[in-house]
């Protein structure tokens, strides 16, 4: 690995991440929040300068050097700018008076489209301060990086191995030649899907600044909302309108690319995994509307509660069209099951991914039926195609290290004080990015009062999640450190 | 006419000997072993390239009237048919074994563009026939003609079958199907309605798709319900092609055993249901593991007669209801068929017949052949001489029978009253003998 081209090209990506943060100053200085405003123009500021420092510090020749970007290089850069920006995205946030633990720990969730809060008090925070959060959410959920792929024309090449370190899910599919091409189509996608939400909201009746701020945290899967009541703020309209895009949200972007490019819905209804995502839905759905009529709640709203939920909680979005926190624990453990299902590969969702699942599946099956057959020849297909056994690999791999984070997790979290329920949920929203879990950390709740060192572990576990476990634990890899060289040897 | 033919194969072989009578016939083989084979035959054997001009002028291209590529190489036969096509104009036929072609018998424009007549794709042939037989109970050939609406199937009687011990008048077969050949022992003849069927006689029934089910139900009565368990023996060109047939069909629980790991991992990723299983066909304790015994067919299409003769005996000992086999050397089959397979075919005997029969041609195409080319289904056109004619006044040829008439709007199968009408198509099944005078007797008369 070569130091120079790693801290180079992270310089490169945090100087652009710098400029997004104009933004939310705009924001803060159109509400008159003039301390926030200037809050968010120091980070700017400050980023910029960081970035172009870091970018000159890795010398002119890293420049063509990252033209061969080699895969941990790619890795390593990948998960290098995310914590990086996570700790960016934290200073507005101390400005606004969190501590700092309590501010890292919201930025990341931000980024990583996670949605789990720390904010007591949503009152003691102004819009700037909101939207700023929402917007971490967008960019996190099609990808920081993939947008800094489809706008930077000298990441042509190297930025194949960033693309598809940051993406999510098994696949590497590509719907154009170039890396490029297809992170701008996919992006132009978000944007135009965001921009549509927002304009339904309206119309359901929400305000315009509550509106951006939902359907960027909608669109990407995330979670934030500005309501302390999450969505039971809202109408039902306004809450059948964010189902429908959080629908979209959890299903792979490339898919909907070619369902619109090719003008009918087939290609949907042949991929498999669509299938598996839909079909996890509607018998989710149908296992919670009973358990919430117990209550005598009506058929009609158990019905948008127990869809809402669903979909909420498999695309790992996290918002709550009631406080399902006080639900029984039989449907709550149904909720439980969908955090450790997630969203499609491809999509902005968290979580496992619906496909690995699929793959695991046919995995187990496979291995029973060779016991059957011992000679048979037994490939792991998809789509029809057939699953390289590479592939397969890293699928059984990424599970393991997933239950096996998860379960660190919350053992730290639980022996730091917190009750069982909270632990184990809080571990689970938190590499799954999903946001509340229950008791403590519910829908109304915060993660605030957990022990400093918990919000390190969940804040580390969002990180890692994000970024699909292997990104992030090949750093942890010493022979990756002990070859690591300034320059190329 | 003179006809030149490139490849000194089996297919050569049987081309040349069968053409030499009445014919000019030049073969051109790069290998000199082959023309040994060829010294008693009265023709002429080039040494060289079939696709190379110089070779091909020597033969007499300018002069030839038709050329049949059928070298073991696709690529090979492709060349020298537009090589002929370049420097004469002989009537090209192409053999070909292997699917990347297939593209070029479905458009004609690309056989045109490499000045290619015709395709001959034995390997294709070879796997619907076996498909048509294994898709009907009990039987040991199926054709079909017009898209389905007139069937052909051959049965064997069993000592048990429900059909023998009775006069055909007697029979009763389902109006719409017709028996047309009895082939007992080693004569092969037109049954008539004092004919009585026995056991161990192989029976060739026509009729419409409706009546076909009737006849169906009264042969096997206890077929063509559940599951039908199929075990097919070599993965190869044909091998595969049958089995993506029969992986498309409900009901068909489908094994295939493949000995090269490489190749059974190809046929694994384009098959969806099928088990593939990597083992030697002729491996007893395989066949045992997955009880292979509990087939109801079982189809041996490996490449070499002696394991696919091994691994049909293996079947039959193991229990296997039906067995078809695939035989290279025409030579073998009518030895398979006696030692115990059911149902023997030749790629190559069908092909070699159905050139043969265009080459001979004239008025009546040839549709199927039965019984190695004893029995022959051919397609006239009723000429103006027997214009209005019912069937009985028709008097056919001996050893001749009017098995369908088709018109534009139904296709029938005829009583003696039918009459016929000028722009009727018939169906004659006739024996190889009468092939000749049945193509006389409907050419029209000057």
């Amino acid at each position: 690995m070569r130091l120079a081209v790693v801290i180079h090209l992270v310089g490169v990506l945090v100087r652009l991440f710098g400029i997004m943060v104009f933004l939310p100053a705009l924001v803060a200085a159109l509400y008159h929040e003039w301390t926030d405003a200037a809050g968010f123009l120091a980070t700017a500021l400050g980023t910029l300068a960081l970035g172009e420092g870091m970018r000159m510090a890795g010398g002119p020749r890293s420049q063509a050097a990252a033209e061969r970007l080699r895969r941990v290089e790619g890795m390593s850069v990948v998960a290098g700018t995310w914590i990086l920006m996570a700790h960016v995205a934290a200073v507005p946030y101390i400005w606004a008076g969190l501590g700092f633990i309590d501010a890292l720990f919201e930025s990341m969730s931000g980024l990583t489209t996670t949605g789990a809060t720390v904010f007591r008090d949503f009152d003691a925070f102004g819009r700037g301060i909101f939207f700023w959060r929402s917007m971490t959410q967008w960019l996190g959920g099609m990808g920081v990086i993939a947008l800094f792929v489809a706008v930077l024309p000298r990441l042509a090449i190297g930025g194949r191995e960033l693309f598809f370190a940051e993406a999510s899910g098994p696949t590497d599919e590509k719907l154009t030649p170039q890396i490029r091409q297809t992170a701008m189509v996919l992006w132009r996608l978000y944007a135009v899907l965001t921009a549509a939400e927002v304009i339904a909201l309206l119309g359901a009746g929400m305000s315009l600044f509550d509106a951006v701020c939902h359907a960027m945290t909608t669109l990407a899967a995330g979670g934030f909302s500005p309501n302390p009541a999450s969505l039971a703020g809202y109408s039902p309209a306004v809450q059948w309108v964010i189902l429908v895009f959080m629908i979209l949200a959890g299903v792979n972007f490339a898919l909907q690319v070619r369902v619109a490019r090719g003008g009918h819905g087939r290609a949907l209804l042949h991929d498999e995994e669509f299938r598996a995502y839909l079909g996890a839905i509607l018998a989710a759905t149908v296992l919670l509307v009973p358990f919430l009529m117990v209550n005598g709640t009506s058929l009609a709203a158990a019905i948008r509660h127990g869809l809402f939920q669903t979909v909420s909680i498999i695309t790992t979005t996290g918002y709550a069209s009631e406080d399902f926190n006080l639900w029984s624990d039989q449907a709550k453990v149904v909720l439980l099951a969908l955090m450790f299902i997630g969203g499609s590969a491809g999509s902005a969702a968290g979580g496992p991914k619906v496909v690995r699942h699929v793959l695991m599946a046919r995995y187990t099956l496979r291995e029973l039926r060779r016991t059957l057959h011992p000679r048979a020849v037994l490939p792991v297909k998809l789509g029809g195609r057939v699953v390289p056994d590479q592939t397969m690999r890293e699928v059984v791999v990424f599970m393991l290290f997933y239950i096996l984070t998860f379960a660190i997790g919350a053992t730290i979290v639980i022996a730091l004080g917190a009750d069982l329920v909270t632990g184990i949920t809080a571990s689970a929203a938190t590499i799954g990015n999903v946001g509340p879990g229950f008791s403590a950390v519910g829908p109304m709740g915060h993660f605030a009062d957990l022990h400093p060192i918990s919000k390190i572990v969940l804040t580390l576990e969002m990180w890692i999640g994000r970024l699909e476990v292997l990104t992030v634990l090949v750093l942890f890899r010493g022979e990756i450190w002990r070859s690591a060289r300034w320059q190329s040897e | 006419m003179r006809i030149i033919i490139v490849g000194g194969g089996e297919v050569g072989f049987g081309l040349a000997q069968a053409l030499s009578l009445r014919h000019e016939v030049i073969v051109i083989d790069q290998a000199s072993e082959a023309a040994d084979r060829f010294d008693k035959l009265d023709i002429e054997f080039i040494v060289g390239g079939g696709t190379t001009a110089e070779t091909l002028r020597r033969a007499g291209i300018d002069r030839a009237d038709i050329i049949i590529a059928c070298t073991g190489l696709d690529e090979v036969n492709i060349v020298a048919c537009g090589m002929a096509h370049q420097l004469g104009s002989p009537q090209t036929i192409c053999f070909v074994s292997r699917e990347d072609f297939l593209g070029l018998s479905e458009q004609r424009e690309g056989l045109e563009r490499f000045g290619i007549d015709r395709v001959v794709w034995p390997e294709a042939q070879l796997a619907d026939d076996i498909e048509r037989i294994v898709a009907t109970p009990g039987a040991i050939d199926a054709e079909v003609f017009e898209q389905g609406a007139i069937r052909l199937v051959e049965y064997r009687l069993d000592s048990d079958s429900p059909l023998i011990e009775q006069t055909l008048a007697e029979l009763r077969l389902p109006p719409g199907s017709l028996l047309v050949a009895v082939r007992r022992g080693d004569t092969f003849f037109i049954p008539r309605g004092d004919t009585r069927l026995m056991a161990g006689d192989k029976a060739i029934v026509m009729g419409t798709a409706a009546a076909m089910t009737e006849v169906q139900r009264r042969v096997t009565p206890a077929a063509g319900t559940g599951r039908q368990r199929v075990t097919i023996i070599g993965g190869g060109d044909v091998g595969l092609r049958l089995a993506e047939r029969l992986d498309a069909m409900k009901g068909m629980e489908l094994r295939i055993i493949e000995r090269e790991q490489k190749r059974g991992e190809m046929l694994a990723a384009r098959l969806r249901h099928a088990l593939v299983l990597n083992g030697d066909g002729t491996d007893l304790g395989l066949l045992e593991a997955e009880d292979i015994g509990r087939s109801d067919v079982l189809v041996s299409v490996i490449d070499n007669d002696e394991k696919n003769l091994l691994a049909s005996l293996l079947g039959r000992q193991l229990g296997v209801r039906r067995i078809i086999t695939r035989v290279s050397k025409p030579a073998n089959l009518r030895l398979f068929e006696r030692v115990g397979v059911d149902v023997a075919l030749s790629a190559r005997g069908a092909a070699v017949a159905s050139v043969l029969h265009q080459v001979e041609g004239g008025q009546a195409s040839l549709l199927a052949v039965l019984e190695e080319g004893e029995g022959r289904i051919l397609e006239v056109q009723v000429p103006p001489q027997h214009d209005g004619r019912t069937l009985r006044e028709l008097d056919p040829p001996r050893d001749s029978i009017v098995g369908a008439i088709l018109r534009p709007d139904k296709a029938i199968v005829p009583h003696g009253t039918d009459r016929l009408g000028s722009g009727d198509r018939l169906l004659v099944f006739c024996t190889r003998g009468a092939a000749d005078q049945v193509r006389t007797f409907f050419s029209p008369r000057r």
